[in-house]
């Protein structure tokens, strides 16, 4: 287990008050104190769970600002392609699929990276992260692939993650 | 009223993602599939709705609670959906539901659970 960091602390108190603003919507001394009191707990009892790498990666304007370009524009391109073909599957009466389970290598050190790139791989249709692994220090993915085209390995993991993949190396490289 | 039209059709491209995520879960042939086809209603049917939403929120209402809310909604929605996802898969795995059709590729079957 994890030690409590001062970082971890102060960045998981950000995240819960900025919710807290958010869902309260309402700017009276009252309300804002009792939010962070609420935080602060929250926080000192969370953050070794919540955060176990730098917690202000953030803060580096680089990182930052090819983080937004990730969420704005490479992965909601992205996320249409894959509804738009999954959406033609569905109509076309299901038929046209051949689903299998892959094994694809990653090239992501950073756990943030892993964890984000498993997740947008999930969120794609067509694509679900089953299982994480790691074999003489290179992770692994297992993901379940609606129509199988490439062999297992490197050829694979470019059809489904290529461009995903780069977008998320700059951010956490 | 041309924001009020940007916003019906962005919820009708909405429903129509919906409609077709719903025919994938009833049509497609195993558990697996069938998650996959649901992802369509959890991304973009949901994404239409809300940005839909979101336009009549602040240009239609003139709301800021509400336009914030539909914002947190869509992104609490992006953030646990994979999450979800993933876990059901995992588990339906683990608990040794296989397609009847046999998978053309199936290499966690003949990783790990020999």
């Amino acid at each position: 287990m994890q030690k409590t960091k001062f970082p971890a602390v102060v960045a998981t108190f950000i995240v819960c008050f900025a919710f807290w603003v958010l869902l309260t919507w309402s700017f009276t001394a009252q309300e804002l104190i009792a939010g962070a009191v609420v935080s602060l707990a929250v926080a000192l009892f969370a953050a070794r769970f919540f955060i176990h790498e730098k917690a202000f990666w953030f803060l580096n304007p680089l990182k930052f600002f090819s983080g937004l370009f990730y969420w704005v524009c490479i992965f909601p391109v992205e996320l249409i392609k894959a509804n738009v073909d999954m959406a033609k599957r569905c109509f076309g009466g299901c038929k046209n699929i051949n689903p299998g389970i892959v094994k694809v290598p990653v090239d992501l050190k950073s756990e943030y990276g892993q964890a984000a790139l498993a997740n947008s791989i999930t969120l794609t249709p067509g694509t679900i992260t089953m299982e994480v692994t790691e074999q003489d220090g290179q992770p692994y993915y297992y993901i379940h692939w609606i129509d199988v085209t490439k062999p297992s390995g490197k050829e694979a993991g470019d059809a489904i993650k290529g461009t995903l993949e780069k977008g998320l190396r700059r951010v956490w490289e | 009223m041309t924001v009020r039209i940007i916003a019906d059709v962005l919820i009708a491209i909405g429903a129509i993602f919906a409609l077709a995520g719903t025919i994938g879960i009833l049509k497609m042939p195993d558990t697996y599939s069938r998650m996959q086809a649901s992802t369509c209603i959890a991304t973009l049917g949901m994404l239409g709705a809300m940005l839909g939403a979101l336009l009549i929120a602040i240009f239609v209402k003139a709301d800021a609670g509400a336009a914030v809310k539909v914002a947190v909604i869509a992104l609490l929605i992006l953030v646990t959906n994979p999450l979800g996802s993933h876990a059901i898969a995992k588990g339906a795995y683990k608990a040794g539901i296989r397609p009847e059709k046999k998978m053309e590729v199936d290499d966690l079957g003949r990783d790990l659970y020999e």
